[in-house]
């Protein structure tokens, strides 16, 4: 009996072997496995969604994902690299909005030898994927010109900027661009009419502070907003409504968190769209994907010259109507063959 | 003046001191308060003669509205003993999310508003009950349940939003009078809270919780209810502060709550309401809180940046902490 067993053993033994050997074959070594660091920012509705994206296209590609939020926080942006090199994954991809960090992280995944993607502020040592800010600036600068020029002939009383200085060279960019732009098309306009308060990218805190600027302005009747995102110049038209003066206003916003959907401010008359919530399609087209193959691409950190330009699309409050909201964006994009950009499906054509 | 204080010195009074003691409790407060407020207005004014306009003017009452409301709820809750409600961001934009919620829903605006209030009611209780039943520090309580409520909000939405072409919003952005619209529920909500709660038996329950707990217990005074009934009616005007949050604003966050947190307390100190419990005057706060809404807007009279905003609340509440502080002291003695 004991011989019928050690027989049969024998003969399956090495049929299960060969079976699981093949079994290891067909199998990948490992599964690539990406880590997302969303930013965390909780006023801006693209953060969540920015990793949502991410993750649905990484799945569809067979990987591993891990996604951890930096919270707007340097020091937590830091412990989420720590948890990223300890769990060995093979590529990050990020969005920090609190760039005096990255100095810091950068030093740390190259001594794991991790490569990272950055959405829109640019690291030395990373790949960068994003907008070129600058440029989105001055576009929506030029085109709030262009209305500034229409309707009041350049002739304006007041601009506001909403800054946000949290935001750091971003802000420089987006507002300092947003006022560029706008003197490109209206360079007459002295530099005493520009005045900047610190909205914070929120309309709760840029609108208290954007109504005692246009409290200490009472003469000004043509005014104009610039700002870092839709938010902080949301906030200075939610001021001017409260004090009586929203017919004396006119705003451009960034980001275009506000310009799309069915409870638009009309106030706002346009926005430049990123549609940053899709971002993940560049980053994994144009660097993950191709690492994933061991074909890293060459290292490009400079937003002059990126991994993968994110176009900017400039769009009037009208245009915007025929945007969907950002659910059924990212609905469409997910459902829209690998490699399609949003700025493909939504864009305005002219 | 409603200044309400559970102990009185008794002591043999020189005529100044008898003057002062015929006066209304709170009278010093009150002059303080009201005489660094129209000094600001006059240093402004001169400075800058278009301060004393009716944009100002709606300005320093649009930040009075919210400010206010929430102080009164804070300062009941210091009244009683509670020390500070640190959870009223939360309380507040939770109402607010749940007014937005309803409205894109087409929900009766009556119904909307009862159940901002509700909400903030629920809120209130909800803490309450932490702090009966688990005996803990309210002020550690609420600075968790800050926390979490902040973090569910998180999950279940970035961004609300009144809609705008609702009457409800109209409302919040129209006026009465020449003030803003949201205004006026502030006013309202401040006279008669201050009216009642020294003249009746709840309002009274309150004050001698926060003033001596052990004494109001040996008076048959149950701290548990009147902890319960503090902190949900603290959370239902917090509520209310949430109603008209939503109806004055665009867009908000989660976290957009997180600004009022400063001026509310430095508010409630100013008016002379005491951290220790047993004192303070619901009436002052009305002056503390026009004082603290004028400020930034003076300073951007004098060209000083939003960020100087900060510096001087911060400096303002330094100082009514240590008056607190010193009166208390005083008290003692």
């Amino acid at each position: 009996m004991k011989m019928t067993v050690r027989r049969q053993l024998a003969t399956i033994a090495p049929a299960v072997l060969a079976l699981a050997l093949a079994g290891v074959a067909t199998q990948p070594a490992f599964a690539f496995k990406l880590g997302m660091a969303v930013g965390g920012e909780a006023a801006s509705n693209w953060q969540k969604p920015q990793g949502d994206v991410a993750h649905a296209i990484a799945t569809k590609m067979g990987w591993d994902y891990v996604e951890l939020s930096n919270n707007l926080d340097p020091a937590v942006a830091t412990k989420n690299a720590d948890i990223f090199i300890q769990d060995k994954v093979d590529a990050v991809i990020q969005f920090n909005g609190r760039a005096e960090v990255n100095p810091v992280l950068a030093a740390k995944y190259a001594a794991a030898h991790i490569p990272v993607v950055t959405y829109d502020i640019a690291q030395k040592g990373f790949y960068f994927v994003g907008i070129d800010n600058l440029a989105a600036g001055i576009a929506g600068g030029e085109a709030l010109g262009k209305i500034a020029k229409d309707k009041w002939n350049c002739d304006v009383d007041l601009v506001l900027s909403s800054e946000g200085a949290g935001a750091g060279i971003v802000n420089e960019w987006r507002t300092g661009g947003m006022r560029t732009g706008l003197q490109h098309i209206c360079p007459d306009i002295p530099k005493d009419k520009y005045v900047s308060f610190e909205g914070s990218g929120q309309v709760s805190v840029a609108a208290p502070a954007a109504r005692d600027v246009l409290a200490a302005h009472p003469d000004a009747k043509k005014i104009l907003v610039v700002g870092l995102n839709d938010a902080g110049v949301l906030g200075a038209v939610q001021a001017a409504e409260q004090l009586g003066r929203a017919d004396d206003i006119i705003a451009w916003g960034q980001d275009g968190a506000f310009i799309t959907g069915d409870n638009v401010d009309p106030h706002l008359a346009g926005s430049v769209l990123y549609f940053l919530e899709g971002y993940a399609v560049y980053a994994i087209k144009d660097v993950i994907g191709p690492i994933a193959e061991g074909k890293a691409p060459p290292m490009k950190d400079d937003a002059g010259d990126p991994a993968s330009r994110v176009k900017p699309c400039p769009v009037s409050a009208e245009q915007a109507k025929k945007i969907p909201g950002i659910e059924e964006r990212v609905k469409q994009l997910l459902a829209a063959p690998a490699g399609t950009t949003e700025y493909d499906l939504f864009c305005p054509k002219s | 003046m409603t200044d309400v204080a559970t102990t009185t010195p008794e002591t043999t009074l020189s005529r100044g001191a008898a003057f002062r003691a015929n006066l209304p409790a709170g009278w010093g407060t009150a002059a303080v308060v009201a005489g660094a407020w129209v000094l600001l207005i006059i240093v402004s004014g001169i400075h800058r003669a278009d301060f004393l306009s009716h944009q100002t003017v709606l300005a320093i009452s649009f930040t009075m509205a919210i400010v206010g409301v929430l102080a009164v709820a804070q300062a009941l809750v210091g009244i009683s003993g509670g020390i500070l409600d640190l959870s009223q961001p939360t309380g507040l934009i939770m109402s607010a999310a749940i007014v937005a919620w309803l409205l894109e829903r087409n929900v009766p605006t009556a119904v909307v508003v009862v159940a901002g209030i509700l909400v903030g009611a629920v809120w209130g209780f909800a803490n309450a009950t932490i702090v009966v039943v688990a005996k803990l520090n309210p002020i550690i309580v609420t600075l968790a349940t800050n926390f979490i409520g902040g973090a569910v909000m998180f999950l279940v939405y970035q961004n609300a939003q009144a809609p705008l072409n609702s009457s409800f919003s109209a409302f919040g952005r129209g006026y009465f009078l020449g003030l803003p619209n949201i205004w006026w529920p502030m006013v309202i909500l401040i006279l008669v809270v201050g009216y009642f709660l020294p003249r009746t038996r709840y309002g009274r329950h309150m004050i001698a919780v926060g003033g001596n707990r052990f004494a109001a217990q040996t008076r048959g005074i149950s701290l548990k209810k009147t902890r319960f009934a503090v902190f949900s009616i603290a959370g239902a005007i917090t509520g209310g502060a949430g109603v008209l949050f939503a109806c004055s604003n665009g867009p908000f966050a989660p976290t957009a709550g997180a600004t009022f947190q400063l001026p509310v307390i430095a508010s409630v100190i100013l008016a002379g309401c005491s951290l220790a419990g047993g004192r303070g005057s619901i009436w002052l706060i009305l002056l503390s809180v026009g004082f603290l809404s004028t400020v930034p807007t003076s300073l951007v009279f004098f060209g000083l940046n939003s960020n100087w905003q900060q510096v001087f609340q911060g400096m303002i509440l330094i100082v009514a902490v240590s008056i607190d502080g010193w009166r208390a002291r005083r008290l003692l003695k």
